[in-house]
């Protein structure tokens, strides 16, 4: 058989018939792909790009899902989506249910990694760079001041995966009522270092391990790592701002079995 | 080289005589002298080797958080060094000529696409085929299952113009700009394989044994003779690589077994009887310097050298 195969001679007239097929095949198999891939089947609740994402028509081209900001990050908070996710094959989400995006790494690193910038990195800089400006116009004798801790939370501010939406239907606070023990059940598996726990330096650990005793249940609020311009008390109950980042962690501890605070994607 | 047939602009040698050929030379009869001479498996040996060893790290720098080789094959951190694959930055430097964002790429991006250049223009091209990627060593395998059903006559073997590749590619890059998304990347075995082994598996394997069967079955290494665009970026890198494999004219018992274990035969059109222009002839582009007609040459007419510095080693 294979000397006969070798010295087959292809022609003019059969490359061009193969290669119309394979424009044909390609062009068909491709658009029907680029149909499927764009369609974002999510409900958009909870399922967000991570921190510093570009717009999504650009985000699509502009990740060439390496994987790189999953495999830095030192919660695991990024997944990369299969099929079955409702999102492009192979690219990052964030389920913040399950693990929310804690800021803790301290260094925005999933989006510093990205080499496409598809999560875009310059817009960080930007106001990290306008923030040390600021303090140091404010505080022109101070010199030795720490760089990273005046830059991290403009950064963080400047985040916007989504924003928390409050279901008042189901939310204790709204109920009257207070909160006792850990939020999650035992099985849970993520992890966060709240806002008190950062101060200390501690690193992220497991929501069980976290016991709360509230009167009326805040956790949502105390627990943001943005803070007050993120989320208040205002009549008992919480309240969004427009400060919210969208990194989950309320979603990620309400302890209602569906979550009283979901976040809707940007 | 589109229709299989290498363009001549030279006049061939005139074929040796039966007298000059290596086996009558030593005095024995053909199939004497192909016993004499068993094949090796010592390139093959040594490029499994680093292929498995390449895919393995890549898996283990991510189960143990060792900062080795983060990533996968469409873009990685060699120790702290960015890598990138060279089509996916085709397609994503050609999108972005039309959207505009040109210049938000990072400075890493372009260290990525240096090195990567560099790296294969140095070892060859296509190298990266045979020596690094995943669905290269499972459609070699299955290439071996594919051969045993055609000699037992269960399927026929079919093959097409081996330039049908490049309208893939131009298709695959007309798509990107078209459609603003990277539509190769969805259906790239390569990337499909890597993920799946350092992430976890996809269900997008399923195409991929769709593919692995159909080229058991139907046509023999079909995405990588055919359509992979990869290749087509790897082959052109390589073109004038000082790697490459050298072919001796002098040594050549015009046997052909080298082209029947080939991934791209054209590329070995010289040891046909009566087809060679020179002493030596150098295989072209495509070739993936896998080392398969070197570990079968009986003769040793074949030999993975170095242009250049091969006379000092």
């Amino acid at each position: 058989m294979a000397k006969k195969e070798k010295d087959k001679e292809l022609t003019r007239r059969q490359f061009l018939r193969f290669g119309i097929a394979t424009a044909i095949g390609v062009g068909a198999v491709g658009a029907g792909i680029t149909y499927l891939s764009t369609k974002d089947t999510t409900n958009g609740e909870n399922m967000l790009r991570p921190p510093g994402a570009i717009a999504n028509d650009d985000f699509m081209y502009a990740c060439i899902k390496c994987g790189l900001c999953v495999q830095i990050c030192p919660i695991d908070a990024i997944k990369l989506a299969d099929v079955t996710q409702g999102l492009s094959y192979g690219t990052p989400y964030l389920n913040v249910r399950e693990q929310a995006c804690d800021f803790s790494c301290g260094a925005m690193q999933c989006v510093e990694t990205c080499p496409t910038a598809a999560l875009d990195f310059i817009q960080f800089k930007r106001v990290g760079e306008a923030a040390n400006a600021k303090y140091e116009q404010e505080h022109p004798n101070d010199l030795d001041y720490n760089i990273i801790a005046v830059q991290l939370p403009a950064m963080h501010a400047q985040t916007h995966m989504g924003t928390a939406v409050l279901n008042t239907d189901t939310c204790l606070a709204a109920q009257g009522k207070g909160f006792k023990g850990a939020p999650r059940d035992a099985n849970f598996k993520g992890v966060y270092a709240s806002p008190e726990d950062a101060k200390k330096g501690l690193a992220p650990y497991p929501v069980n391990e976290h016991q709360f005793d509230r009167p009326i249940c805040d956790i949502c609020v105390t627990e943001c790592p943005i803070g007050e311009t993120a989320i208040i008390v205002e009549n008992k109950i919480p309240k969004v701002l427009d400060g919210c980042t969208g990194c989950g962690v309320c979603a990620m501890i309400c302890p209602t079995e569906g979550p009283s605070i979901t976040i809707k994607k940007a | 080289m589109l229709f299989n047939k290498k363009k001549r602009t030279e006049q061939p040698l005139p074929a040796k005589r039966r007298e000059d050929m290596p086996n009558v030379r030593e005095g024995l009869t053909f199939k004497q002298w192909k016993a004499k001479h068993a094949p090796t498996h010592k390139w093959r040996n040594k490029r499994w080797a680093v292929l498995l060893t390449l895919n393995t790290l890549f898996w283990a720098s991510f189960a143990f958080d060792i900062s080795v080789l983060e990533g996968s094959l469409s873009g990685s951190r060699f120790f702290g060094i960015y890598l990138m694959d060279l089509f996916n930055s085709l397609q994503q430097i050609f999108i972005r000529t039309r959207t505009g964002n040109f210049g938000m790429l990072t400075t890493n991006f372009f260290i990525g696409i240096g090195v990567i250049a560099t790296f294969y223009f140095l070892a060859g091209g296509r190298t990266f085929c045979s020596w690094v990627c995943p669905y290269h060593f499972l459609a070699e395998n299955a290439e071996k299952l594919h051969n045993w059903l055609v000699k037992k006559k269960k399927v026929k073997e079919h093959s097409y113009a081996v330039g049908v590749k490049y309208v893939a590619f131009a298709m695959f890059l007309l798509l990107a700009f078209f459609t603003k998304q990277l539509v190769f990347e969805d259906m790239n075995p390569v990337g499909i394989i890597s993920r799946s082994i350092i992430y976890g598996p996809s269900l997008l394997l399923l195409w991929v044994l769709g593919l692995l069967l159909f080229e058991i079955f139907h046509t023999k290494r079909f995405w990588c003779r055919y359509v992979c665009p990869m290749g087509v970026t790897y082959s052109a890198i390589g073109k004038y690589s000082p790697t490459a494999i050298k072919f001796d004219l002098d040594k050549c018992g015009h046997c052909r077994d080298c082209q029947d274990v080939c991934l791209v035969p054209h590329e070995l059109w010289f040891v046909k009887r009566g087809e060679a222009t020179k002493e030596v002839h150098y295989a072209g582009a495509d070739c993936t310097r896998c080392g398969l007609c070197v570990d079968t040459c009986y003769g040793g007419a074949l030999k993975i050298t170095v242009k250049g510095v091969d006379s000092l080693l």
